[in-house]
């Protein structure tokens, strides 16, 4: 057990690789009374076309890794749900692009909830007749997210922007799609990515890390693992531009909402270049467009945007993007003054002030954000994957020059790489 | 648990309640205002901390409010306005990181009390009222909010059920106030509105960090231009009401998702020696994954992706929530009224009460490691006047019996179904 000190924001972690290639980390918060814990694996809606080692690549229907969420639940005998919560912990779990993440959180039985979300999640159990009857509930969930506006305004935007990167496929599929679903596609999805190698378990709260160690290296000690092969994901080359400029989708709302989202096309970075790239760019966006900002005020004071305007920014090795927007009357007119505002500031740049101001206000937010186990989990799940440490974020903010982010600025900002998705009520 | 003592003071018409610790990178400060429901102060009172959060007199300007904010480390400001009870609470709320992280040149949780007793009592004001350009501005957004609430097809069906069950009750009202309302408000009648809230509402401040009460106390006399009187306290009406007949209300929208919601009176609230029975039914009924409502409308039936119950203790309301295939209105519906009827007839097995109470048991130790939802949970103190610590509710939960449940149960009558389907609004 290695471990990993960080005096900066008063934070000590305890790591270990087992044998079969599972990673732990623990992160003890004395004092707390809940522990969080997460296991996670590298496998998300995007990944549907894949290989394991020198063997052929096979194809899955969209929506799997989320349909392999919901029945991971299912133990021959019975729901774990109950297991969870009479040993007082409340479970979950969720699908993103990128990963599966099952967690639990307690005050109390920790060794018996860590047992049992290590257990089930290698532990699956698909028989036909319940894999026929999740796809009910399936359906209903993808017909509750139809309905959600914002959820429809971001995806379609997403949709939008990509030709052939599976990140424009839905997380949940579509009722066709995982209409295709047998317990024989599940089980080859899992056997590929839920493999030790291929996952990670994070633990924090008023632990002590060497009894979860030990409790984990047990665990893994009794159950065997072949050695697998390196998984290759593979992804059709994606064009430089968008797919649709404009994407418009009706339902009833009170205002239109607007997204516009800018699509990068550079070459796949390294991970310390990619996670520096990203940092700026999130400063850069706050900087220029964040609530204490000249464009924001100006559009909210002449009614172009409402409270609801933000922004936000996903990178990875392969695809980068930013979205902007929110609730407008008129996304032409909001498009029209972004452009116009955005195209100024690109000529003279962002202020000193401006931006040493939302460099503060980023620190100050990333440390708040420490105060939350389940957003330790989470967003250390996230930069680990990526082969970075959340950890460590603190001196690359303190690097970030503004030069930088001016850069980053005028390289970003690409017009002919940008498309708008809007939800309205009316066709036009 | 013991760690989670409040400390109480008085500073004038505000009540302190200071949670000395270090176990957060953060100050937590929660400022709450609150006042009974009534249809001729609802909405002005829902647009004060619009207008509130836009500036103070000594930073009138909102780009330079907010970069006071920013130069806080990126201070966590917001505010809330919502129902309790028949109680309108408008809350503010603050987190700045603790000084001992960053080299900052001023102290920060005195900088954002100054900044929070500034919002409160020193507002951006020109002629004698509060900001015309901002009442403006924020009357807009209100209307925009208001509106918007029918975006979310969830949330708007879970508000309609209320708004039909309490069509005789303040607790209709919508805690933003009513659309036809905002035109009529003028700088100058906001202003009024401003004063009288500031002189009737009753007042509660939170702090939780690495602080004291004498500390606080200091801060917040310096900080607020609130003198003179005494702390007034909350007055909730009666949860009990007798339902003389079902209603269904079914109503018309383009969706793609049937809403089936219910509203139940359960006649009991949160100053009630059974309000830990309460928490039981709720909990047993649909609180969880567990749960009847989940195990029998979806993993039983597969008739939705969620089916579930939730409690508003002080109004002494149980609402359902479940969204289905629209042709299947009658079978879900039939299946809920099912769960209702077993809960009546107290068949919940030793398996069901052990979960339930493990579970509210967890969420209750859970609470003390988040200082928001620490102050939430003790603020019901406050506004029930009912003392209960985490702690004491937590041994009365776990000491509850079936009878207890059935009890609650036997008490508590379907007042209101309420769906929302598609079809052209009629």
């Amino acid at each position: 057990m290695e471990t990993l000190s960080y005096p900066g924001v008063q934070e000590t972690l305890y790591r270990e690789m087992l044998p079969n290639g599972l990673e732990v980390v623990v992160l003890p918060k004395p004092g707390f009374s809940k522990t969080y814990a997460t296991f996670s694996t590298r496998y998300g809606s995007i990944d549907n076309r894949f290989a394991v080692g020198d063997q052929a690549p096979i194809s899955v229907p969209d929506g799997i890794a989320h349909f392999l969420e919901h029945k991971m639940f299912e133990e021959p005998t019975g729901d774990i749900f109950a297991t969870f919560a009479s040993q007082g912990a409340s479970a979950n779990a969720y699908t993103s692009f990128d990963r599966t993440v099952y967690l639990f959180s307690a005050t109390e039985q920790i060794e018996a909830n860590l047992e049992t979300l290590i257990d089930f999640v290698q532990n699956p159990y698909f028989t036909d007749e319940n894999v026929e009857k999740e796809k009910g509930i399936i359906e209903q969930e993808i017909n509750m997210y139809r309905d959600n506006a914002d959820w429809r305004v971001y995806f379609g935007l997403i949709d939008a922007l990509y030709h052939k990167h599976p990140i424009h496929i839905d997380i949940a599929g579509t009722a066709e799609s995982i209409g295709k679903i047998t317990k024989e596609t599940l089980y080859s999805c899992y056997e590929t990515f839920y493999h030790p190698s291929n996952m990670f378990l994070f633990v924090v709260g008023g632990v002590q890390p060497d009894e979860v160690m030990e409790l984990v290296r047990n665990n893994q000690a009794k159950k065997s693992y072949e050695r697998q092969g390196p998984i290759t994901r593979y992804f059709d080359p994606e064009p430089a531009s968008v797919k649709t400029p404009r994407k418009k989708a009706v339902l009833p709302v009170s205002l239109p909402k607007c997204m516009i989202g800018f699509k990068e096309s550079r070459q796949p970075l390294e991970q310390g270049a990619l996670l520096r790239s990203e940092l700026t760019t999130k400063l850069m966006l706050d900087s220029l467009l964040g609530s204490s900002s000249p464009i924001y005020n100006a559009l909210y004071d002449d009614n172009v945007i409402s409270d609801s305007f933000g922004h936000e920014y996903n990178s990875s090795e392969d695809y980068a993007f930013s979205v902007l927007g929110g609730e407008t009357k008129d996304p032409d007119e909001l498009l029209r003054r972004l452009r116009e505002a955005i195209e100024n500031t690109k000529v003279v740049g962002l202020t000193k002030e401006a931006f040493e101001r939302t460099k503060r206000k980023k620190i100050g937010g990333y440390l708040r954000m420490l105060n939350s186990p389940e957003a330790i989990a989470g967003e250390f799940t996230r930069y680990r994957f990526r082969g970075a440490d959340l950890f460590r974020l603190l001196p690359v903010y303190e690097s970030i020059t503004l030069e930088e982010a001016n850069a980053r600025m005028r390289e970003h900002f690409n017009w002919e790489q940008m498309a708008v998705s809007i939800v309205a009520k009316d066709v036009d | 648990m013991s760690k989670s003592r409040f400390e109480r003071g008085q500073i004038d018409r505000i009540r302190l309640h200071v949670l000395p610790t270090q176990r957060f990178k953060t100050f937590s400060i929660s400022l709450y205002a609150g006042l009974p429901l009534t249809e001729e102060t609802v909405t002005p009172v829902a647009l004060i901390p619009f207008v509130l959060r836009r500036g103070t007199a000594s930073t009138p300007e909102t780009i330079a409010f907010r970069e006071r904010l920013d130069d806080l480390y990126g201070a966590g400001f917001g505010f809330d306005v919502y129902k309790r009870g028949d109680a309108q609470i408008v809350q503010f709320r603050m987190d700045v990181i603790n000084d001992r992280f960053v080299s900052s040149e001023q102290p920060l949780l005195s900088s954002s009390l100054k900044l929070l007793g500034e919002v409160l009592t020193d507002p951006a004001s020109e002629n004698g009222h509060l900001r015309s350009k901002y009442v403006d501005a924020e009357k807009d957004t209100l209307r925009k909010r208001l509106e918007s609430i029918i975006n979310d097809k969830i949330r708007y069906a879970g508000e309609r059920c209320l708004e039909e069950m309490c069509k005789d009750e303040p607790y209709r009202l919508h805690p933003l106030g009513r659309l036809d309302d905002i035109d009529g408000i003028t700088p100058q009648s906001l202003t009024e509105a401003y004063h009288k809230w500031l002189a009737d509402a009753s007042f509660d401040l939170y702090v939780v960090g690495d602080t004291t009460l004498e500390e606080v106390k200091t801060l917040v006399t310096e900080a607020f231009k609130m003198k003179g009187g005494t702390p007034s306290s909350y007055a909730l009406p009666s949860a009990n009401k007798n339902v003389k007949e079902v209603r269904t209300i079914i109503e018309k929208m383009d969706v793609s998702q049937g809403k089936l919601n219910m509203g139940l009176r359960i006649n009991t609230s949160y100053a009630d020696d059974d309000y830990p029975a309460a928490l039981m039914y709720n909990g047993i009924l649909g609180g969880y994954p567990h749960s009847k409502l989940f195990l029998n409308v979806r993993e039983k039936a597969s008739l939705a992706y969620y089916a579930s119950a939730r409690l508003d203790g002080h109004k002494g309301i149980c609402t359902i929530q479940s969204g289905i295939e629209i042709a299947n209105y009658d079978r879900a519906t039939e299946i809920i009224k099912q769960q209702l009827e077993s809960m009546r007839s107290g068949s919940y097995s030793d398996l069901e009460m052990n979960q339930t109470k493990a579970m509210i048991a967890n969420h209750l130790r859970e609470l003390q490691d988040s200082a928001n939802e620490m102050i939430a949970f003790d603020f019901n103190t406050v506004l029930s006047g009912r003392e209960r610590t985490a702690e004491q509710l937590m041994e009365q939960v776990q000491s509850v019996t079936a009878e207890q449940i059935a009890a609650v149960a036997r008490k508590t009558e379907l007042d209101t179904i309420y769906f929302l389907r598609d079809g052209k609004e009629v």
